[in-house]
């Protein structure tokens, strides 16, 4: 990847239950209660513990970041406005919060999508989990989801009052993507059953 | 450090809006081995991670930054002490490859955006060296460095008899000093030699001013460390952040607090049986500040640009103390003109309960017009706050005290009796507001304190 013989690529998929720690978890953020059915894994994402399981898109994002703008923070605003593109083809209105970063409806403020970079040589691993139709309620009873007490989590389809799958919002998610990096996809043969998609 | 080689690792610029990260890990210790290219630490900035790899083989010699903290772009985080270099001058500064791209380009940028990101070190000139090839380039010298050369050894074809990367690779190539494999190339040419400079050079005050400068931190014995919270960080940075920005100046004015001790007391059994909410002082005060601020629009206005914002509501703040001591969050409710004593003392409840609970949103705390703050509980009878941004004043409130006070009877005649008054102050940005502005503000506010009316609400 970092020496361009592969061209940029975004995982589109979905996770078992699972809490991943990122880099800056602090004590204290993770308190799983007894017996429940979840996987614990430290990872070498940045930011701080989050939750996945089936109902959320998790979108993983391997990309040089040196084509596209070279500056991490500039990264992080791009993939929030590639979230805030997916929710709006669902009539969903997301914000930003300077210093939260991740994507809110308001108000009050609830999260719906966290994001988590992991670079080496520019090149991006990890990436952002957006809510579409799961219980949020282990954001904040099994764990302090990303360090944030106090904070509500929400989904699309608690927003949205209505069901809604995954495969619902892939099309959109990448379209967004796509707008927002410029990029034009082709889905990966080998890997399109995993929802891998390729930019040409 | 034997060979006084060392190669320092700097904290890299990791995009033009970044000016600092935070380290998240060090892979390897002082006294480890470590291969050029190899990952030697993970900095974070918001949501990144990311890997830092050495620019240079050698062992570490020194780690200058712990795990933990922030620091701003092209502090030297480590240094690689150049095991096994023979004469290599090069004791400048390397900066690790990554950014080595954009990097010039973006400080143009930088130096004109308000985001006045420090530069990367890699712009400072090398030492000249004695054949008057009085400049390397940092790659050029870390090249040199790596391969254990001496950069003035090397015939140079670039301007002024200059040694390019060209020259130092040809040079390798040729010679005979057995080298380690490909040095790790940035994907770019060579930084141009004067690339940063010309428009960057009067670099302007960092525009977050220094939380305290980690570099070279030592600890005396007797001493100890302990990281500052995100919060602790904020605070910090919005305290130094207003007073660079506002001219603060406060005034103070003394209020006799009697009748409204009387109708506190008269309300307090009412509206705790009937509302259960306590109607506080800073009930009052808070309400009969409202009322102040409608005459005086610009004590609840702001300076943006060069405009003056002034606004048809007050959003009310209170700077609440949490409970561990540490941290400080100044809550607002929003459109207290609407509030009458009951609503104002029903609000100020709610969002300290919040505070304390952890259940505020960021939309809690964020769109303030005016501030009370409140340290008059521990006895305390008067301060000098500082703004909260962009506001353009912040009224403090003191002990009440019972004190001798002259009053003047129905006949003209002097007396002293025992009053309970209360220190109030306004600290106010005196770009905006002026001391005479200021005056009339705070008489009116002991005004409407000291006449309280038992129907007043």
């Amino acid at each position: 990847m970092a020496d361009g013989s592969l061209p940029d690529t975004v995982l589109l998929l979905e996770h078992p239950p699972t809490i991943t720690l990122g880099r800056r978890t602090e004590q204290g953020e993770v308190h799983v209660p007894d017996g429940a059915n979840v996987a614990v894994v430290e990872v070498d994402r940045g930011g701080k513990s989050t939750y996945h399981a089936p109902g959320q898109l998790v979108c993983y994002p391997i990309l040089d970041l040196t084509r596209h703008g070279q500056d991490v923070k500039r990264y992080c605003r791009d993939l929030e406005l590639a979230i805030i593109q997916t929710l709006s083809a669902f009539s969903l209105e997301g914000t930003a919060i300077e210093r939260l970063t991740g994507v809110w409806l308001e108000s009050p403020p609830r999260k719906i999508a966290s994001i988590g970079i992991h670079l080496t040589k520019w090149v991006s691993t990890h990436g952002y989990a957006l809510n579409v139709d799961l219980d949020p309620a282990p954001f904040t009873e099994w764990i302090t989801a990303c360090g944030l007490d106090g904070y509500a989590f929400t989904s699309m389809a608690r927003e949205l009052g209505r069901p809604l799958a995954v495969d619902e919002v892939r099309p959109a998610a990448a379209q967004a993507f796509a707008d927002v990096f410029e990029l034009a996809f082709e889905d990966a043969p080998a890997l399109a059953a995993s929802g891998a998609t390729r930019a040409a | 450090m034997a060979t006084g080689t060392a190669v320092d690792v700097v904290m890299p610029q990791m995009g033009v809006s970044v000016s600092e990260g935070t380290i998240t890990r060090w892979n390897k210790q002082v006294g480890d081995t470590i291969e050029a290219d190899e990952t030697l630490l993970e900095i974070s900035t918001d949501k990144v991670d990311t890997e830092v790899p050495s620019p240079a083989s050698g062992v570490v010699s020194e780690i200058l930054v712990q795990e933990g903290e922030t620091v701003n772009v092209g502090t030297v985080l480590a240094r690689i002490g150049g095991a096994g270099t023979a004469a290599a001058p090069a004791a400048e500064p390397t900066p690790v490859p990554e950014p080595a791209t954009q990097a010039a380009a973006d400080a143009a940028e930088a130096a004109a955006s308000e985001v006045a990101a420090p530069l990367p070190q890699a712009s400072q000139p090398a030492a000249p060296s004695e054949n008057g090839k009085s400049f390397v380039s940092p790659v050029v010298a870390r090249i040199a460095s790596e391969h254990g050369i001496d950069p003035s050894q090397v015939p140079g074809t670039g301007a002024g008899g200059r040694v390019t990367k060209k020259d130092i690779r040809a040079f390798i190539e040729a010679g005979p000093p057995s080298a380690p494999p490909e040095v790790p190339a940035p994907q770019a040419p060579a930084p141009p030699a004067a690339a940063p400079q010309p428009v960057a050079a009067p670099a302007p005050p960092p525009a977050s001013p220094p939380s305290p400068q980690p570099q070279a931190q030592t600890q005396a014995p007797g001493e100890q460390f302990e990281p500052m919270s995100a919060m602790r960080r904020g605070i910090a940075d919005h305290m130094r952040k207003s007073l660079d920005t506002s001219a603060h100046v406060t005034s103070a004015i003394e209020v006799d607090m009697s009748r409204v001790v009387a109708i506190r007391a008269k309300l307090k059994k009412e509206y705790e049986t009937a509302y259960g909410v306590n109607p506080t002082y800073l009930a009052f005060i808070a309400r009969a500040t409202v009322e102040t601020l409608r005459d005086y629009p610009w004590v609840n206005g702001e300076l943006r640009g060069d405009k003056i914002v002034t606004k048809s509501f007050v959003n009310l703040g209170f700077a609440v103390e949490l409970a561990d001591g540490k941290g400080l969050i100044v809550p607002v409710v929003k459109n207290a003109e609407t509030l009458n004593l009951l609503g104002m003392a029903k609000g100020i409840a709610d969002i300290a309960k919040r505070a304390r609970d952890k259940q505020l949103t960021p939309d809690d705390v964020s769109g303030g017009s005016f501030t009370i703050t409140n340290p008059g509980g521990y006895g305390t009878f008067h301060g000098t706050p500082v703004i909260s941004q962009p506001q353009a004043g912040i009224l403090g409130t003191y002990a009440i005290v019972k004190r001798p006070w002259v009053i003047t009877d129905d006949n003209g005649a002097d007396a002293i009796a025992i009053r309970s008054i209360m220190n109030l102050t306004l600290t106010y940005d005196h770009r905006l507001v002026d001391g005479a502005l200021a005056g009339r503000f705070l008489r009116d506010l002991r005004g409407r304190l000291q006449t309280w009316g038992e129907t007043d609400y």
